[in-house]
């Protein structure tokens, strides 16, 4: 049996571990003053590069090399901590901000120590009401004792650390978005390059990072890179010879929602297949698994027989899906998949800025189309092949064949693949949206397409058996593709 | 300057421009709605994607990026020596691979998922860039069977209407109010595929602010499509009716370089031309709309005289005859000629020549509209002197030196007024379209022995008249006008002057010729020559010269 292995979320729930007194008895901010005495900033920076710890927020980029492309010559340089957490199956920020605010405050001293930053701005989701009110307790108790502000414990070092919370916008937690709102403005997210890195909060250098990410950084300099290193799997990157090292270090909070037995947030080692956090979950809740989305609601999906792939951010890319923030959906037999994917597909059109024209306009024209199928009004269409022959009577004419095709779904597919194109991963959108749209939308359609093909012949939702639901493995062209990474031998 | 190749063309190009801008150079189309070269680029439409070719180290080889970039924030820079392409490039972009085409028609067939197809119905037709890309870029039929969003139509302002339908959010209006303007009245509300453009409201609908800047009417001219119309011209005309010239704006001394849009009834509407030093592509709402003047059925159409107190029509022939008779019996020193702020280059010049050469007089004036309000923006201003041509009118007025070698001194304002106490005759040259007298100005007039006033309406000046000659707008006489700020620019015949209406250096060449002035000139050109010849700073400035861009005054 497979057991948690709580960093994160060790001492979540202790009595008042949000007061400054009893984190202060778990080794609260010990971490922070240990990296004041021992470390030079840019020890820290290194650290974290060598740990290898990845940005959870979803797309699972380097934080040591997003650090590196700071530059270090423009002043004032910002953090902005992302805990504008709106994936749908996502709620794993949500409970370090509500139990342990301290543990965030901490990591963020790190980060601005490290990178010499002064102010953090920490963008909070709107609707995280008591999450922002013990986050705003935590830092008055960090002014109060001396750990923000100026000259902090007397090494003359300054920070400053703002709350703001969000108006309710799921785009506002893509980074640019998430800046443009913090600036007061519409949140439409920017043009990049420049990134925000380069140009950020009032087009200023400016570190983005995600709640969890930024938590991990205590435990990284208390206990070492090796410690860090020690868990989790490291693939050998085979575009290169020798295969470089990709490292998928460390604990991840996983949030497991849908039909399991106990579902909630697992903090789990990095690089455990499927069926393993189901297992950790409780099983499975129904007879079968019909499908499971490993990464929020925007990831694509994974069929039954799709579960030996490991949750890590490498193994989920090369599987052509991706790890995203961690939300990991199950849904099992009694599931319709044509009402889960209108399901999502509302939200998205719902949520869409409207700042870029294939966005605004084709996130809703696919909610409709899905709509359309769930409603059994999808529409079917006749393709005629002419071929001359000799016919019945004898005579020379057209032998041609007429074949009945899914117009609906080949639409659905086109549309979605002209937001943002799934095959080749290029998008005629600003930012990510667009492929957070057509990634479902397409992967549920072609992996479950007898499901929707089903809906529009019988003209009525219709929910197959999981084996006559999915389309079988031969015939999965992501299943097909999929690469699984090898571990690099050391 | 930069080496780009551009599809398979090898261009040099400035640098620091965009893909657009360097393939419009080039004449290539990338198609584009966001992008406006006046405003900022927020790359929101996605029509105007290229395909840049970037240095792939694994393959050792230049290959197409794997992102396809907008042309209108690809910035074309200098490359150092060791990072240029194929050894010489500062840039590869291909505008027309099957990439390109493709996402371009994707765009397209989203831009019009919800719009309204009702071009039979909207004044942009013929003139519109969605109606234009998509016949050049796009796909012949729909496959959007949904039901279509019907946002309301909107009264944003005192010349504005939106019909929300139409509009395809690229932003152009409201960039236009927060970079130009400065006034920032339109925003969007809503989210997604409900955004709508609108000005800020109340709860109920009311307007908090509306969009009555002065330069409110540059945001139809920069609608791509029909969304944003000029209650103006709402349903006057179909564009492709009217006949277009390239003129000045006679509303202030900018000197704004516009369009005039006729059609043999009279003008139909002005639009701003381009011009980097002077108005770049904006005019204001002042000079859009003012050219109402020119299609009044109050014009002076016939030459009036003085009979019993009375102003009677009569003939040119006899007008002209009595001015002629009035003229040569004054004595040289109690004939006051006084020229016009609104009036051309050639027309001042040859009034003065007539001054200098026929009537032997000395005693110059000139006469123009009030001074106006000054009106700043960010990006834009509308100066207080109201008449186009001041300047221009000055040197002309200024010119031919006498035996001394000096010009006698032009005089204006008050001045003017208090020098008519002891004149006989004066000839005074209006057009403009409204300039209300004081009493003062009023009384000076009233006590000239004989008043002859050219002139375009029956205004207050030409009320006071003996003798009224029916003059022309600048629609519809050829020309230049100087600006404040030094350039001599053209404008252009449009429409025909109205009834017997004569423009108005013929006029005076008429009334030179029946004073023995030895004037000989077939068209206005023929002046801007001998301007050009004569006055100092002008040596530039002949119509040839001028062309559409105009020419700045030399120092001399």
């Amino acid at each position: 049996m497979i057991q948690e292995r709580r960093i994160l979320y060790e001492h979540l729930d202790v009595p008042g571990i949000n007061t400054f007194d009893v984190f202060r008895q778990y080794d609260g901010y010990k971490r922070f003053e240990k990296t004041l005495d021992e470390y030079q900033p840019d020890e820290i920076a290194d650290m974290v590069m060598k740990s290898g710890l990845k940005g959870r927020g979803g797309a699972g980029f380097s934080t040591g090399l997003k650090w590196s492309f700071v530059p270090r010559d423009i002043e004032p340089r910002y953090l902005c901590c992302n805990a504008d957490e709106s994936e749908p199956g996502t709620f794993s920020n949500r409970y370090v901000l509500e139990k342990n605010p301290h543990l965030l405050i901490e990591g963020i001293l790190i980060c601005c120590y490290a990178m010499g930053i002064h102010t953090t701005y920490i963008y909070i989701r709107g609707e995280f009401t008591l999450g922002k009110r013990m986050l705003d307790q935590a830092i008055a108790e960090a002014y109060e004792h001396g750990y923000l502000g100026k000259d902090i414990l007397g090494k003359g070092f300054d920070l400053d650390v703002y709350s703001h919370p969000g108006a309710g916008a799921y785009i506002c937690g893509e980074e640019t978005g998430l800046i443009e709102s913090l600036e007061g403005k519409r949140g439409q997210p920017r043009n990049k390059p420049p990134f925000p890195a380069v140009s950020g909060v009032f087009n200023k250098p400016t570190v983005v990072q995600n709640v969890e990410t930024l938590c991990n950084l205590p435990f990284i300099v208390d206990k070492g890179v090796e410690w860090y290193t020690s868990m989790g799997p490291t693939y050998g990157d085979t575009r290169f010879d020798p295969p470089q090292a990709d490292q998928n270090t460390g604990t991840k909070l996983y949030c497991i929602s849908g039909d399991v037995e106990k579902p909630g947030v697992y903090e789990l080692d990095l690089g455990l297949t499927c069926e393993e956090l189901i297992e950790v979950a409780g099983g499975l809740r129904g007879d079968r698994v019909k499908a499971v989305i490993p990464g929020g609601s925007s990831a694509p999906i994974l069929a039954h027989y799709e579960l030996d792939t490991r949750l890590d951010f490498t193994s989920l890319t090369l599987a052509k899906s991706m790890l995203g923030s961690g939300g990991i959906i199950v849904m099992n037999d009694t599931r319709n998949i044509v009402d889960c994917l209108l399901n999502i597909m509302k939200f998205y059109a719902h949520e869409s800025c409207g700042q870029c024209t294939p966005c605004r306009w084709g996130t809703p024209w696919v909610r409709d189309i899905v709509q359309r199928i769930a409603d059994g009004e999808g529409r079917t269409s006749t393709i005629t092949r002419p071929k001359f022959g000799v016919t019945e009577n004898g005579r020379w004419g057209d032998t041609g064949e007429i074949e009945e095709i899914y117009e609906d779904l080949d639409l659905l597919e086109s549309v979605a693949n002209n937001i943002a194109n799934v095959d080749t991963m290029t998008w005629n959108t600003i930012c990510v949206f667009g492929i957070a749209v057509s990634w479902p939308a397409v992967s549920y359609m072609r992996k479950f397409r007898p499901e929707f093909e089903a809906c529009i012949r019988e003209g009525k939702l219709v929910t197959l058996p999981v084996d006559e639901a999915t389309v079988p493995p031969e015939e999965n062209y992501a299943y097909q593709q999929r690469i699984i990474p090898k571990l690099l031998e050391t | 300057m930069a080496l780009i190749k551009l599809n398979d063309l090898e261009v040099e190009v400035p640098d620091g421009i965009n893909v657009v801008e360097a393939a419009r150079m080039h004449g290539i189309e990338v198609p584009h709605y966001c992008y406006h070269p006046g405003l900022s680029s927020p790359a929101n439409c996605r029509m105007c994607l290229v395909e840049p070719h970037v240095f792939f180290p694994p393959a050792g080889k230049v290959v197409p990026d794997r992102q396809l970039a907008t042309g209108c924030t690809a910035m074309i820079r200098t490359a150092p020596p060791d990072r240029k392409l194929d050894g010489k490039f500062d840039y590869i972009v291909q505008t027309d691979s099957p990439r390109v085409k493709k996402a371009r028609e994707d765009i397209l067939e989203f831009l019009l998922v919800h719009h309204p197809l009702d071009c039979p119905v909207c004044d942009q037709a013929g003139e519109c860039d969605l109606q234009d890309f998509s016949y050049r870029h796009g796909h012949d039929k729909s496959r959007y069977v949904e039901v279509k969003n019907v946002p309301p139509k909107k009264d944003l302002g005192p010349d504005v209407l939106l019909y929300s339908t139409r509009c395809i959010v690229c932003t152009r209006c409201i960039r236009f109010c927060d970079e130009v303007a400065g006034s920032g009245e339109l925003g969007l509300i809503q989210r997604g595929s409900h955004d709508e453009i609108d000005i800020p409201r109340a709860h109920d609908g009311t307007p908090l602010q509306l969009l009555d800047n002065k330069l409110a009417g540059n945001v139809v001219d920069i609608c791509p499509v029909g969304a944003l119309i000029s209650k103006d011209f709402l349903f006057k005309s179909r564009p492709w009716f009217m006949k277009k010239v390239n003129s000045v704006c006679p509303g202030c001394s900018v000197g704004c370089n516009i369009t005039v849009e006729y059609k043999e009834d009279g003008v139909y509407r002005l639009k701003p031309r381009y011009h980097a030093d002077i108005n770049e592509h904006w005019m204001c709402d002042d000079g859009r709309l003012g050219y109402e003047y020119v299609n009044s059925e109050d014009r002076l159409q016939i030459p009036m005289k003085r009979e019993n107190e009375e102003l009677t029509a009569t003939s040119w022939e006899d007008v002209l005859q009595l001015m002629a008779d009035r003229l040569s019996a004054a004595e040289a020193d109690s004939i006051v000629v006084i020229g016009s702020a609104q009036g051309t280059n050639e027309e001042n010049y040859l009034l003065k020549k007539l001054a200098h050469d026929v009537l032997k007089t000395d005693r110059i004036g000139l006469f123009g509209r009030n001074v106006g309000e000054e009106h700043k923006f960010p990006q834009f201003t509308i100066e207080s002197d109201k008449n186009p041509n001041t300047r221009g009118a000055r040197d002309m007025l200024g010119a031919f030196t006498n035996g001394n070698g000096t010009a006698a001194a032009v005089i204006e304002g008050d001045k003017l007024w208090e020098s008519l106490s002891d004149a006989k005759v004066v000839y005074l040259v209006n057009g403009s379209p409204e300039r209300p007298l004081t009493d003062a100005e009023r009384t000076a007039l009233e006590n000239v022995d004989f008043l002859i006033v050219q002139d375009i309406f029956l205004s207050d000046v030409a009320q006071l008249a003996d003798a009224v000659l029916p003059s022309t707008t600048f629609t519809e006489k050829d020309g230049s006008f100087t600006n404040s700020a030094g350039w001599v620019q053209r404008i252009h015949k449009a429409t025909d002057p109205p009834g017997e209406a004569r423009v108005d250096w013929e006029i005076i060449q008429q009334v030179a010729k029946r004073l023995a002035g030895e004037f000989e000139y077939h068209f206005a050109g023929e002046i801007a020559a001998e301007i050009a010849a004569t006055v100092p700073g002008y040596s530039e400035a002949t119509h040839q010269q001028i062309g559409d861009g105009g020419v700045k005054l030399r120092d001399e």
